[in-house]
């Protein structure tokens, strides 16, 4: 038995290593984007101004391939994604930009999905809490009446 | 003619559906059982006039009766007959036409299901409900949305045909119908809790009649969904499967809210407890549907599926508003009766599992739902315009992703009641080492990055769990390890795995790049060449089709095109996806002033998107498998945990 516990912690702790190793590995010694994912990942930041909800970077309309051209340019000028965006939010208003912004208004839906986390947690937490088993007294009698129900039980469905 | 036969079975329908509810809800009040088993005639006289009306829409479409409006907005003579008939539900009016054949349908099934119990309350004031609901929808037919209005067209009127992006690819025809057996479904466990909750039988009878039924609802939303995104892949050309646009979402929501209720629905059957829960979950996922018509179908939205702006719009919000003020107001006013008689023992236990599972859930449903109305409402609230757009949703969706699949790996071995840590290191010992080895082998395929990396690591540890069990019942129970609640539940659970390795896959792998080739020419993405082999143009009667025959890797050959639709002057791409086990490459080209100039061709890269489209078919497989009866427990078997041992003399418990 001990031996079995033994082997299941030696088990775990190897794979807690392995998966370290692997996430280390893959994280650290991460490469920069290059340009061509850094327009993809931007082009998919702003919407597109002449079509209905979608991205520039999922849209062939004039001004979108317009403005893919516009952020490659940008990329290619060693501008940073902040700039760019920033720029972009100047020339086609901030309502261009499909992340809202962290400030006013629109932070609020950022802060919103962060206080429903908080309290959806301290209610899954509140609600384990409540519901802590509570000990109870099994009399010799009950024992017997439960034994004896599950007999007859067996009888009848001949289970 | 048709329009005769059309106005004459929405009418028949509507009236139906009044009298049906009228005399149902007299014949419960007063007691009278000979007109509650009337339902199933009136059920029969709302499905008869809805065909009807669908017959007739679709004769007047096919014989090209432009004396309808909604043929002469919809049709054209030159439609090909697939898309032709499907074009019944390409537009606003058709679109609830067949919501209501839908809805009809299921009103039909559930009284013959139920035929000899019509006269139980219960089912009676199910039957209520769902003639209120299809009065409404037969409503919206009479009134602001009637797909039977005439007009005198000129002589020689020949239709524009539906949306080009609907006649372009054979999905159109199966997904909208398979979305509305899905949304539609929910109104049958929807009509059931709110029978349940008026008669105030609360208990678990109801939950567990109408189970295969929201099985089914959500089998076919699951469906209809997966569907919707291999046609956006297959036909918008731009690689995408998910844009979370308006409509998307409005579709994913009902199906997180079902999902939650699928499973919390087992916590209550087991043991009594998540009453109010799960009512509320089902009468918010009814509700959802309907929100997400209204956002839809009204304009408020501007969305790649917006049908034209509308005046349904204030008859499904004030509709919306009754569901949740009644499901509100039933809840609270059956308050004592709802009260569980269970707790839960342990967070490490099977209902605790179910229990986070929820919050999760519905904490998904909440993100979406905020991140899909907050523009409307910031725009009412101080006129500011703004968007909330992809880059919010996946910020928001990945580490829910990630916690579902943490908790997929981890429940399935969890018992109900409570257990231990030890247990539970135990059984899942080797799903956390297939998981592992999931990761290593990502990481030596060169994928990199915390998310892409964590995704894969408990993607793969979710499948080990879910093969473990696949693997224990089928030992157990032979070929009956493949069936039953638990059983198929494991295979959906797969299917699901399939698609998170998917979605993972082409969101790290993505590459896309954009050529201008001359015949002869070829360019390379992600180590595969692509040929530019010819071109040409087909004159066709109402477009011109520009076409590039492109060869992958000097095999096959693709052939996207351009549609440059005459009379709107819209280009639509015809892209054309080169699809393996590993990866797929979308060709599509750019539109084209002359064929003698350079194309412009692009190219999408993404890997495992094939992983996507099986993984819903064995989505679709586990809902089926979920269907059949499994070896289970009685419903009246007792479920109590087992007594503690009893304490030696002398020792203290």
């Amino acid at each position: 038995m001990s031996s079995r516990r033994g082997l299941l912690v030696l088990s775990w702790g190897l794979l807690g290593v392995v998966v370290a190793v692997v996430l280390a590995v893959g994280t650290l010694g991460g490469a920069e984007p290059t340009p061509a994912e850094r327009v993809r990942s931007l082009s998919g930041q702003v919407a597109c101004p002449t079509c209905a909800g979608q991205s520039v970077l999922y849209s062939d309309a004039g001004i979108s391939v317009q403005i893919r051209t516009e952020i490659a340019q940008r990329v290619e000028d060693g501008q940073s994604d902040d700039q760019i965006l920033t720029a972009l939010a100047q020339a086609y208003g901030r309502e261009a930009l499909l992340t809202p912004s962290a400030s006013g208004a629109a932070s609020l839906a950022w802060a919103i999905p962060g206080f429903a986390a908080v309290v959806a947690i301290a209610g899954l937490a509140f609600a384990f809490w409540r519901w802590r088993p509570t000990t109870t007294e099994v009399s010799d009698e009950e024992r017997s009446r439960v034994e004896e129900a599950l007999r007859e039980r067996e009888v009848d469905g001949g289970a | 003619m048709n329009a005769i036969v059309g106005s004459a079975g929405v009418i028949l329908g509507f009236a139906a559906a009044g009298f049906g509810a009228i005399s149902l809800v007299v014949g419960l009040i007063w007691q009278r059982p000979a007109l509650l088993r009337q339902s199933i005639t009136y059920a029969g006289l709302v499905f008869a006039g809805s065909l009807a009306s669908f017959v007739a829409m679709e004769r007047a479409l096919i014989t090209r009766d432009f004396s309808i409006e909604y043929v002469a907005q919809v049709g054209s003579s030159l439609t090909p007959p697939l898309y032709n008939f499907a074009s019944l539900w390409g537009a606003l009016e058709g679109s609830i036409l067949l919501w209501a054949l839908v809805l009809a349908g299921y009103i039909l099934l559930v009284a013959i299901k139920f035929r000899h119990r019509l006269t139980d309350p219960l089912v009676a004031w199910a039957m209520v409900t769902m003639f209120l609901v299809a009065l409404f929808f037969f409503g919206l037919m009479v009134g602001p949305a009637n797909p039977f209005t005439t007009w005198s067209p000129p002589v020689g009127y020949d239709g524009p045909g539906p949306d080009p992006l609907l006649q372009n690819h054979p999905l159109m025809v199966a997904h909208p119908p398979m979305l509305y057996l899905g949304y539609v479904g929910f109104t049958v466990p929807f009509a059931f809790a709110i029978a349940a909750l008026i008669t105030g039988r609360v208990g678990e009878g109801w939950l567990v009649e109408t189970r295969r039924w929201t099985l089914f609802a959500w089998g076919f939303l699951t469906a209809g969904i997966i569907l919707g995104a291999w046609w956006a892949y297959e036909v918008l050309g731009w690689g995408g499967y998910w844009g979370w646009d308006p409509v998307e979402n409005s579709s994913l929501l009902p199906w997180l809210t079902g999902t939650a209720f699928l499973h919390s629905v087992m916590v209550q059957e087991r043991r009594g407890m998540l009453r109010v829960w799960n009512l509320s979950l089902l009468c918010a996922t009814f509700a959802l549907t309907i929100l997400g018509t209204f956002l839809t179908r009204s304009g408020v939205i501007e969305s790649v599926h917006a049908f034209t702006t509308s005046s349904i719009g204030p008859a499904l919000l004030g509709f919306f508003a009754v569901i949740v003020i009644a499901s509100v107001g039933l809840i609270g006013w059956r308050g004592d009766r709802l009260r569980s008689p269970g707790s839960i023992d342990s967070p490490l236990s099977r209902e605790g599992a179910f229990l986070a599972n929820n919050v999760l859930f519905g904490g998904f449903a909440f993100v979406i739902l905020l991140g899909t109305v907050f523009p409307l409402v910031v725009e009412a609230w101080n006129g500011d315009q703004l968007r909330v757009g992809e880059p919010f949703f996946e910020r928001m969706s990945v580490p829910i992703g990630l916690a579902l699949l943490t908790l997929m790996a981890i429940a399935p071995a969890l018992p109900w009641r409570k257990t231990n840590v030890e247990t539970l290191a135990t059984r899942l010992q080797w799903p956390a080492w297939f998981g592992g080895a999931c990761l290593l082998i990502a990481l030596a395929l060169g994928q990199r990055g915390l998310g892409t990396l964590a995704g894969y690591g408990l993607a793969g540890f979710a499948a080990g769990a879910a093969i473990r069990q696949v693997v224990l019942a089928t030992r157990r129970q032979g070929w009956r390890g493949f069936v039953g609640r638990t059983n198929g539940g494991m295979i959906v659970h797969l299917g699901v795995i399939l698609i998170a390795f998917g979605i993972i896959a082409s969101n790290a792998g993505v590459e896309s790049r954009e050529f201008r080739l001359e015949i002869g020419e070829s360019g390379v993405i992600e180590g595969h060449t692509i040929t530019l082999v010819d071109v040409y143009q087909e004159d066709l009667p109402r477009k011109v089709r520009t076409v590039a025959a492109i060869q992958v890797d000097g095999g096959e050959i693709h052939e996207p095109a351009m549609n440059l639709f005459r009379a709107s002057g819209r280009a639509v791409p015809t892209p054309s996806v080169r699809t393996t086990w590993t990866n797929d490459i979308a060709l599509s080209i750019f539109p084209v002033e002359s064929i003698d100039d350079p194309i412009g061709i692009r190219a999408v890269y993404q890997p495992l998107i094939a992983w996507l489209w099986a993984g819903g078919a064995l989505m679709a497989i586990g809902t089926v498998l979920s269907a059949f009866p499994g070896r289970r427990r009685k419903p009246t078997d007792p479920t109590s945990a087992p007594l503690p041992e009893r304490a030696p003399e002398g020792a203290s418990s």
